[in-house]
């Protein structure tokens, strides 16, 4: 298509002359009445069209001087910048230079001389002064692209659009017809399926609102961000996922629907699509079967069972001392472990569709606030344990609501403070040692320390004098005594019901915590089991008795001589190859009678970033641990997670690693302030 | 029948770009200079799509939006609104007063094109 548009050039130019005489008067009309906020609206007005005009005849250098005499006016509209005597002999001057600017590359198609260009510096350096503070000049012609930038145009490919109109789309002015028919211009549209499920009975049927669906089949050169685009309009209130179709294996590769529109969009889709063998293959009809999740939970129950009989009979086995009977369970025994892998695996679902809801939550939620939120996912292909991943959506949610509502200031108050005005909010997960993190950031205002520190002391929940970390004091907001309305309100938010947060994910087995800095943002971290049945546990014993500690959180075990085991006894710490292991005597800790045998081991165990020793006496190796809860009875135990059964039949506690740390660097906190402490000294 | 685009924007050389660009593609255009000038254009005849500026003098584009949603004939009618880059909080006012769709400044004439016939065919 050629659209000539020389005529259209010459009416730009006479209309900027036209808009730079205006700004002309209006700045010299400012000059003597201050206060005229008319005439600092027609001077923006004038920059601001020149600016928009130009752009589109592709005048970079009109546009990107215009750029920044432009910013300066807004931030003289609102206020934050004063007008004076200054600043009005600037703008002057860059009225003058603009119309230069119009003049030498606008009519004559020419680029400056270099004495304008000398101009033009010394025009951008005085401006800078009146910029936000570490306001970077931007480099404004990235959004002159033509419409197909960003998008991968290479093969053919067969792409799968799925379409839930929202109800209010006919009132919006859309007409979902058109959006097919412009789909049309993109490719062939194989197949179109019009879903009519959701209209309702003709008695409740209102003819102004859209219950329409559509499942399309397109075959298109067109990469996933220009199909994306396509839908830009109604992405509001409408449902839309655009997966390429893998002819060869008939299956889907999902290709995260990015909702988020416009330029930030290219390097995402574009690594998306060099790799989508990498991505997680999605449900397509054939390949999979539906089974019903209560069907898999008394699965995995019984391959439960089955490993702990198996662990009896490898017992019985060994006691026998028959050979090829040892051989014959150990096989049995590696059988199973594989089958409560694969058993496992068949409830793992990718933590991506539960991420996936949070954009239309950030959508409106930010447009609820007036704010402008774009929300980053990554790591959607982590998988976790079903139940894990149902019950983790609403803590996750409330996580969100508060990074809107109290991180992420306004727009006014984020350019203020030198930030771009949309605020930014990501969820991201990882594997990482034998847990699943999730992390929400927002770049927002941050948690104001003082403030916390503060209100924690008027509740009681800190000694006043205490010396805590930063951390420590940021994790204060999830203490139940600490959310209160007052502090809603005093505290730029946060806290609010946080204390419920921590406790739904204590109860799947999981911590939280939160590093804040001012200004830049917040980071809330979840980490949760990978399951919530079975781990993999290490055995060890005290007397009698044996416990155990999940594997992935034990990094090693040393043997504790008789020397060693004294000077640690009266230290309380352990020195590791130069580092400081804070120890803890599990046969005190539990309060076993008797003393200890003359060998002692030490199990280094460490998680999240703390690490400590325990002290037990024997190391009975790994063990296949099924978890079985502990009863109302025990609920209010410290340091014991659950229970499980042996292959002996005995019953096996197992430690509760995070708690045991977190006592330890409590106590950590209370040696710093008191000059010595009783039984665990550290650090 | 062509469909009637109307075109409001106090630049003339951006309504000029636009109208190119539109009667190029076979749509009919109508032009209009501020929000005020916009309305009286919208009786009388058919407008099937409108493409408003935000700012403008006499009457914004917000508020026109607005006015144009009052407007029993207009209540389906697709608006697309120019925003720019350094006003993303207009876009989402825009939105919500009614102009679910937009196009962004500076804009290509192609682009312009291709967010009008997601929306309505000539």
């Amino acid at each position: 298509m050629s659209i000539n548009l020389d005529q259209a050039l010459q009416t730009f130019i006479v209309e900027a002359h036209e808009l730079l005489q205006v700004m002309e008067q209006s700045l010299l009309q400012l000059e003597t009445e201050p206060a005229d906020q008319g005439a600092i609206g027609a001077i923006f007005r004038a920059a601001h069209t020149i600016k928009g005009s130009a752009g589109l005849f592709g005048l970079t250098p009109v546009v990107g001087f215009t750029h920044i005499v432009e910013d300066v006016l807004d931030r003289l509209r609102d206020g934050s910048v004063a007008v004076d005597a200054t600043l009005i002999a600037v703008l002057l001057k860059c009225g003058d230079h603009m119309l230069e600017l119009i003049n030498v590359v606008a009519s004559r198609g020419e680029t400056l001389p270099p004495a304008a260009l000398e101009r033009e510096a010394a025009l951008r350096e005085a401006l800078s002064r009146y910029q936000a503070p570490t306001h970077l000049p931007e480099t404004v012609p990235q959004s002159i692209q033509t419409v197909d930038a960003g998008a991968g145009t290479s093969a053919e490919l067969l792409w799968h659009i799925s379409l839930r109109f929202g109800v209010e789309v006919f009132r919006n002015g859309m007409d979902p017809l058109s959006f097919l028919r412009y789909l049309e211009t993109l490719g062939q549209i194989t197949q179109v399926t019009t879903l009519t499920e959701t209209i309702p009975a003709l008695d409740s049927w209102d003819p102004e609102s859209c219950y329409l669906g559509f499942e399309i089949d397109l075959r298109s050169t067109a990469g996933h961000a220009t199909l994306n685009e396509v839908f830009d309009f109604v992405r509001d209130d409408c449902e839309v996922s655009i997966e390429a179709i893998h002819e060869a294996s008939d299956r889907a590769v999902s290709v995260a629907s990015e909702w988020d529109a416009q330029a930030e969009q290219g390097p995402l889709t574009a690594s998306v699509q060099r790799l989508p063998a990498a991505s997680e293959p999605k449900t397509r009809d054939g390949n999979y079967v539906r089974v019903n999740a209560d069907k898999l939970d008394e699965l995995i129950n019984l391959v439960g069972e089955l490993v702990i009989a198996s662990a009896g009979a490898s017992l019985l086995a060994r006691s026998c001392h028959n050979d090829p009977l040892q051989e014959a369970t150990s096989t049995v025994s590696g059988l199973v472990e594989e089958i409560l892998d694969g058993a496992l695996h068949l409830r793992m679902v990718p933590i991506g569709d539960t991420f996936n809801r949070f954009r239309r939550v950030v959508r409106d939620i930010s447009q609820e606030l007036g704010k402008d939120i774009e929300l980053t996912i990554s790591g959607a292909e982590t998988e976790m344990d079903k139940t894990v991943v149902e019950k983790i959506g609403d803590p996750l949610m409330h996580l969100l609501r508060n990074a809107m509502d109290h991180g992420i200031e306004s727009a006014d108050a984020r350019r203020a403070a030198g930030k771009a005005g949309k605020g930014h909010l990501s969820l991201n997960a990882y594997h990482d040692s034998g847990s699943i993190v999730i992390e929400i950031a927002d770049d927002g205002n941050g948690l104001n320390r003082e403030r916390i520190l503060e209100k924690a002391q008027e509740r009681g929940l800190v000694a006043s004098g205490a010396v805590l970390s930063d951390q420590e004091i940021y994790n204060l907001i999830f203490e139940p005594g600490f959310s209160t309305a007052e502090a809603v309100t005093n505290l730029s938010g946060r806290g609010v019901g946080m204390d419920v947060v921590k406790r739904n994910i204590t109860l799947l087995r999981g911590t939280v915590d939160l590093d804040s800095r001012p200004g830049q943002g917040t980071v809330v971290r979840i980490r949760l089991p990978l399951t919530l049945a079975i781990i993999n546990g290490f055995l060890v014993g005290i007397d009698t008795s044996t416990y155990v500690i999940p594997l992935d959180m034990v990094q090693e075990c040393i043997e504790l001589d008789v020397h060693q085991r004294q000077s640690s006894r009266d230290q309380g710490y352990l020195d590791l190859r130069g580092e400081v292991l804070p120890l803890v005597d599990l046969r005190e800790h539990f309060s076993h009678e008797g003393s200890a045998g003359r060998r002692q081991n030490v199990v280094v165990v460490r998680y999240a970033e703390h690490k400590a020793g325990l002290v037990v006496d024997d190391l009975l190796g790994e063990f296949q641990t099924v978890i079985k809860p502990l009863g109302k009875l025990f609920g209010a135990l410290r340091g014991i997670s659950g229970s499980t059964i042996l292959g002996s039949g005995a019953v096996a506690l197992i430690l509760d690693i995070p708690a045991l740390l977190n006592q330890i660097v409590q106590l950590e906190a209370r040696t710093a302030q008191a000059p010595y402490s009783p039984t665990v000294v550290a650090r | 029948m062509a469909k009637n685009v109307l075109v409001v924007d106090d630049s003339s050389s951006v309504r000029q770009v636009v109208g190119i660009a539109l009667k190029s593609a076979g749509y009919d255009v109508i032009e209009a200079c501020d929000g005020r000038d916009a309305l009286g254009k919208l009786t009388g005849q058919k407008v099937h799509l409108i493409i408003s500026d935000v700012n403008m003098p006499n009457m914004d584009g917000i508020t026109f939006v607005k006015e144009v949603k009052k407007l029993a004939s207009y209540k389906f009618t697709p608006i697309i609104m120019l925003t720019t880059e350094s006003q993303e909080s207009k876009k989402a006012e825009g939105q919500a007063a009614g102009a679910k769709a937009w196009v962004v400044k500076p804009f290509q004439p192609a682009q312009m094109l291709a967010a009008v016939s997601k929306l309505i065919l000539p």
